[in-house]
């Protein structure tokens, strides 16, 4: 099944999307997914219930997070009430290697994406702090991305051996899907998607739009 | 399929396209902006200008690509009220360089007479430059 595993929401600061309008958007333009996960920025949405939108339009919807640290910004899949509480979401210097020490400790997995943007991606960061350990997975492809932040991402990846995810890092309806990442086995739930994650059993799929 | 004009709410369909355009981003066109606004700066009518504030080349400035992003919709939907245009900037669109406009609707409420469009502005790579969204009111 494909998921695309970075989008964002009006939860966001600057999200501009409904999760009804993702749904409707994908079924009606028959975008290639399953399903999508909702990683909002420096927050964990504990609140929302997408249950009746997923059964309605036949999609997994799961939620994530976009956590900031000294490496930019990272995916952290697979959010719990004692990882929310384990370090603050909400700052925008997090310790890279510490988020990943907290993730594997509450069955979570931290991902870092869009690592060739400057600023915002740890390639940027590479020279100033050193290579992160823990690191497993990045993000590769970004629909947000430029070409060229894609290929410094891909040729990180594969200096570093990591492996790689895709996400559309949509902010509006109409991007969602533009890139996504296949699993063999099916992924509903958060805990099955850190599961496949760690398994290493996914492929990242490039920009589709 | 992009939607010639609509007049009404009723018109509007999900997913329906705006007619899309390849705006005027010529440097004279930002010269004419610039001398009518007021802005003498650079980085918006001199290239040579412009790379001396470390930028590329000129650059479109951010309210007249709001601009083209309103004429797109007012050219759709002559009778709408254009309530907000909200972008992101995530690149400079480059003076002299091609770009083109797009939109799609992606929200309507007919209750409120309201659409959701979004907006993108993508340079001749394919490339995302500007995107964000706008509501537009339309008769019921």
């Amino acid at each position: 099944m494909i998921l695309d595993l970075h989008t964002h929401s009006i939860k966001s600061d600057d999200g501009r999307a409904k999760v009804q309008n993702y749904c409707q958007w994908i079924r009606t333009r028959g975008i290639p997914i399953d399903g999508f996960v909702l990683t909002e920025h420096r927050q964990y949405d504990f609140e929302s219930d997408y249950s009746g939108l997923a059964e309605q339009h036949g999609l997994v919807i799961l939620k994530g997070s976009e956590v900031e640290t000294e490496y930019g910004h990272v995916l952290v899949f697979g959010v719990t009430e004692p990882l929310y509480d384990a370090f603050d979401f909400t700052s925008i210097s997090l310790p890279l290697e510490e988020v990943i020490e907290h993730c594997n400790a509450n069955d979570a997995i931290a991902v870092p994406c869009h690592p060739g943007r400057p600023r915002v991606g740890m390639s940027a960061h590479l020279a100033e702090h050193g290579i992160p350990k823990g690191v497993r997975i990045v993000e590769i492809y970004n629909g947000g991305s430029r070409a060229d932040e894609d290929a410094v991402a891909a040729q990180m990846a594969e200096d570093l051996g990591y492996l790689g995810i895709g996400g559309s890092d949509s902010h509006i309806v109409s991007h969602i899907g533009r890139c996504a990442t296949e699993f063999p086995d099916p992924v509903t739930t958060e805990a099955e998607l850190v599961q496949a994650l760690r398994a290493e059993r996914f492929e990242a799929i490039p920009r589709q739009q | 399929m992009a939607n010639s004009t609509v007049k009404t709410i009723a018109d509007v369909e999900f997913g329906g396209e705006l007619p899309s355009f390849v705006p005027d981003t010529s440097i004279e066109a930002t010269r004419r902006f610039g001398k009518y606004v007021g802005w003498g700066t650079p980085r918006f009518t001199d290239h040579e200008g412009a790379r001396k504030e470390g930028l590329p080349g000129a650059i479109v400035p951010g309210v007249m690509s709001q601009g083209f992003l309103g004429a797109m919709i007012h050219r759709w939907a002559p009778n709408a009220e254009i309530v907000a245009i909200d972008t992101v900037f995530r690149a400079p669109v480059q003076v002299d360089h091609p770009h083109t406009i797009t939109g799609v609707v992606t929200d309507i409420d007919e209750d409120e007479g309201t659409v959701e469009i979004d907006i993108t502005i993508t340079n001749e790579a394919g490339e995302t430059r500007v995107f964000g969204t706008a509501t537009a009111k339309l008769p019921t």
